[in-house]
């Protein structure tokens, strides 16, 4: 696809930089894919859909005003004059709107290429491993292979490559019962053995999921929450949580942790970490963020995120956060809880291996509401006794990654994004499981 | 450039069927924050899906050229995709569910995007922001604009062409008040969007608006936190959006029902058996799917796989009767549904989704549902949203409560909650509003589907009284 091309950007971007005036500045950043999904169910296909798209946004200034306006992109040479008529019919009101006092000039961020284009097998080979392996089970969701690229190029001579080759299953497996585990198999190297051993390892989970489920009463109770289910904490707490612009807005949920009222577990450390090589480290402008940023250090908060135009607006350091102020790239230290010893610690209480359809009950307080989903089980002494009919939630950060936080594991697991709105997701976190003491439920 | 029907003939592959849907959208927003302008944005998109049956295999493949050679090969990689998913496929599927329809259909909207001025826009917006601006608390407050022109065209082996031009548009205004007694924020417009254009910004409107979000903010600032408690329920329409869409529509949806979100979105409570039978709420709930109230949000004359949109009543008078499920679903479950295969644009295949799913008014004035009510609170526009993957139990956030006590409303209260389980929640709803209390709402972003797909609803409902609810506020 010759929109995924690292010179057709290169060329495409010339052509139009050559059309800008002396008070004119251009950002250019490229999103495109070319990836076949597969919509699973019943370990048959439900829907197969070939995509072929990449689109390029311009962030276009002229003298202090700014706007921003994206276009599709197919690496053809009538692209860059779609563009420059844009620019052309910009130019027109552009000096119409109120100049923009936060402006963030484009800059030279340096020129950097990284490709990991490993060569997998076509697409109908590996999905006929995946579904003639669980051709006696129910399995459901999608699987998805393909190449991905983000890069971004401006005016000062910048310009930043990141394309990646990869695949995944993000599936759940069903017992007659309507109970059911969930499993995820990515990468960027396809093994046909390392799929079967995932998917017998799911089955294994999924056989404990036959006996009768527990109705568990509302009240607090001592919790494990394996690796996927604080992937799903960090995600809600990546709404807003950790922005300096929602902060300084006064939508920040960790105000108390900022100003020094509350702390969270010297054993809780949360980081953006680049080197867990899923994301580039470039945003949108094509600031490079730091390779690593400590957020929250031994329950105490060192950073927000800043994005260089909350740093202009607010007067402070930018550490080139994306403008969403979100996280991309997030690791959680890990403890000292190995993984032969978390049933024994949790003792009596639950063991939740995937929450569902987290948000805020209370931002002021860091409270967050959701369900447990998945393979979830009451055990007792150590043991599990039964998986448990689904509960509610509504607990706070503070009680989570605080006062109630009794060890994280000794290993982390990495989560990659399986996010596809629009496009497919980079990213992931890396993340370790966590035992609570007290873990609210309401439902 | 050739048109699409020149582009379809020019396809040289063997398939049963095939389609090509064409999608352009172009949209232009601006947003103003504390009177500085934070983007005026622009957005255009232009891809093309191409649907193929081979043998009953549905497959596609998407590309954003329209080049007659891009298009051809578009159409052998799904037509390769068909041949090797037909020994795996889930359900084979034939050329009736791929009826033949001609026609068209176009917003009522006045002005469209071509009427957008930026600069105008920008004077529009910093004058409500500066509105807002009624006391050093309110530290944020802003405003937004947005306008979408969505042109399909879907085409089909079968003779099928369908044209549609959908415009919408939304205003948005959001204020935020701090002080050491914490923070609060009101909003308007969010819910609000609808397939009007330009024409529907108007200032004087909008200004008491923004002066009554700006003014609720600073007021919610000094109240005491939503009681504890069990309560009668009055909720606002604003409100009754987000419960409609999250505990009705995404239940109903068939290809939940069959299992095909389970892995992501979740499945439904809702049993196959159950339409025609189960008492979803009380006698006096009436939902209706209907794409063609004239400018609602989701209004069209055919989804994206060419059933052409009617009238449908979901639950008549508490009974369910009918889920949301298209020609595809329909055929599988072997029941009948709505016509609702939609896809967010060319760039996924379209799946079952809800369109404008309403509320029915009822027979009682806000003053006879308030009058009736011993102890209880109003609660008014969402904030938070979080429900379990059958849809069961959910817990719903709103920004505004007010108590209401022996017939009256009293003192305002912050951070209302309230929790529950479906469908005896709905088997407690004991008053429905009248027309006086029925307001017209959208959202733009329902978010389904694998891989995943947001996309454009409507909601309708007047304001509802539920009984003995629990509610809560916030805090530690």
């Amino acid at each position: 696809m010759q929109a995924l091309q690292a010179s057709a950007l290169e060329i495409f971007a010339k052509k139009i930089f050559n059309e800008l005036k002396s008070d004119e500045s251009l950002t250019i950043s490229l999103s495109g894919e070319e990836t076949l999904f597969t919509r699973l169910s019943q370990a048959k296909i439900r829907q197969v859909t070939n995509l072929h798209q990449a689109f390029v946004e311009f962030t276009f200034i002229k003298g202090n005003r700014t706007t921003n306006f994206s276009l599709p992109f197919k690496g053809a040479s009538e692209d860059a004059d779609v563009a420059i008529k844009k620019i052309r019919e910009t130019r027109e009101w552009i000096e119409k709107i109120p100049e923009d006092p936060f402006l963030v000039r484009p800059a030279y961020y340096g020129v950097t290429k990284e490709e990991t284009l490993e060569s997998l097998p076509l697409t109908e080979e590996m999905l006929t491993t995946v579904l003639d392996t669980s051709s006696h089970v129910d399995l459901a969701g999608v699987f998805s292979s393909g190449d991905i690229v983000r890069a971004t190029i401006n005016t000062e001579g910048q310009f930043h490559w990141f394309k990646t080759r990869n695949f995944y299953l993000d599936y759940s497996l069903y017992n007659d019962k309507q109970k059911a585990v969930k499993g995820l198999y990515a990468g960027n190297n396809w093994d046909a053995d390392g799929l079967r051993t995932n998917l017998k390892d799911s089955e294994y989970k999924l056989s404990l999921m036959n006996r009768e489920s527990k109705k568990i009463e509302r009240g607090s109770y001592r919790v494990f929450l394996a690796p996927s289910a604080v992937s799903e904490l960090l995600g809600t707490l990546s709404w807003g949580g950790v922005s300096m612009g929602e902060h300084k807005r006064g939508n920040g949920s960790l105000r108390d942790l900022w100003e020094g009222k509350r702390k969270m577990s010297e054993k809780f450390s949360l980081a953006e970490d680049f080197s867990l090589g899923m994301t580039p480290r470039f945003n949108d402008r094509g600031e490079v963020s730091p390779a690593h940023l400590p957020l929250i250090e031994k329950g105490v908060l060192k950073n927000f995120l800043t994005s260089t135009r909350t740093a202009n607006e607010y007067k402070i350091e930018t550490n080139n956060a994306s403008d969403w102020e979100s996280m991309r790239s997030p690791v959680i230290t890990t403890g000292k809880l190995s993984r032969n010893d978390i049933f024994k610690e949790l003792g009596t209480g639950l063991y939740l291996s995937d929450l569902h359809y987290l948000n805020w009950s209370d931002r002021e307080t860091a409270r967050v509401t959701g369900m447990t989903r998945y393979a979830c089980f009451w055990v007792e002494n150590g043991e599990i006794v039964s998986p448990i009919q689904d509960l509610r939630f509504d607990e706070s950060y503070y009680n989570l990654f605080g006062e109630g936080l009794v060890e994280l594991t000794d290993f982390a697991d990495l989560i990659p994004s399986t996010g596809s709105y629009s496009q497919r997701d980079v990213g992931g976190s890396k993340v370790p499981g966590v035992l609570v003491s007290d873990f609210k439920f309401t439902l | 450039m050739m048109n699409l029907k020149q582009l379809l003939d020019g396809i040289k592959v063997k398939a049963d069927y095939i389609s090509l849907r064409s999608v352009h959208t172009h949209s232009a927003g601006v947003y103003v924050r504390n009177e500085v302008l934070e983007g005026v944005n622009t957005f255009h998109d232009h891809g093309l899906m191409v649907e193929v049956m081979v043998g009953g295999q549905l497959a596609y493949a998407a590309t954003n050229s329209f080049d007659p050679s891009d298009v051809q090969k578009a159409a052998e990689r799904a037509v390769l995709s068909a041949e090797h998913a037909h020994r795996f496929g889930l359900y084979h599927f034939s050329p009736n569910e791929r009826p033949k329809v001609v026609g068209e259909y176009s917003s009522p909207a006045k002005y469209g995007i071509n009427h957008f001025r930026p600069a105008d826009v920008t004077e529009l917006l910093m004058n409500l922001s500066s509105t807002m601006n009624v006391h050093e608390h309110i530290i944020s407050r802003s405003a937004g604009y947005g306008i979408t022109e969505m042109d399909t065209h879907l085409v089909a082996t079968n003779g099928t062409d369908i044209r549609q031009k959908i415009i919408r548009s939304q205003v948005s205004l959001s204020a935020t008040a701090t002080s050491e007694k914490g923070t609060q924020t009101r909003t308007y417009g969010g819910d609000k969007a609808s397939q009007t254009g330009i024409e529907e910004l108007n200032l004087n409107m909008l200004e008491a608006e923004a002066q009554r979000v700006a003014t609720e903010a600073l007021e919610l600032l000094n109240t005491e936190e939503c009681p504890s408690e069990t309560l009668d329920l009055l909720l606002a329409p604003d409100q009754m959006y987000l419960q409609i869409h999250e505990s009705i529509g995404h239940p109903l949806e068939l290809d939940r029902i069959l299992g095909d979100e389970r892995n992501y979105a979740g499945w439904s409570f809702v049993k196959p058996s159950d339409f025609g039978k189960l008492k979803y709420g009380s006698e006096l709930m009436n939902v209706t799917f209907d794409p063609t109230v004239v400018g609602q949000h989701a209004s069209y004359f055919a989804d994206d796989i060419g059933a052409v949109a009617t009238r449908e009543y979901l639950i008549r008078n508490g009974i369910l009767e009918r889920g949301l499920g298209s020609l595809e679903s329909q055929k599988r479950l072997g029941m009948p549904g709505v016509s609702s295969q939609r896809a967010t644009s060319w760039n996924r295949a379209p799946i079952d989704r809800m369109a404008n799913v309403n509320l029915e008014p009822g027979t009682s004035s806000m003053n006879d549902m308030i009058s009736s009510i011993e102890r209880g609170i109003l609660m008014k526009t969402t904030r938070s949203w979080s429900i379990d993957d059958y849809r069961n139990k959910f817990q719903f956030g709103c920004e505004y409560g007010q108590l209401i006590e022996n017939g009256k409303l009293t003192k305002l209260v912050k951070n209302p909650n309230y929790r529950g389980i479906t469908a005896p929640f709905w088997n407690q709803l004991k008053m429905v509003g009248d027309r006086s209390t029925f307001e017209v709402g959208g959202l733009g972003n329902c978010g389904k589907g694998e891989p995943n797909q947001v996309i454009f609803v409507g909601h309708a409902s007047p304001a509802c009284l539920f009984s003995n609810i629990e509610v809560f506020g916030g805090g530690k």
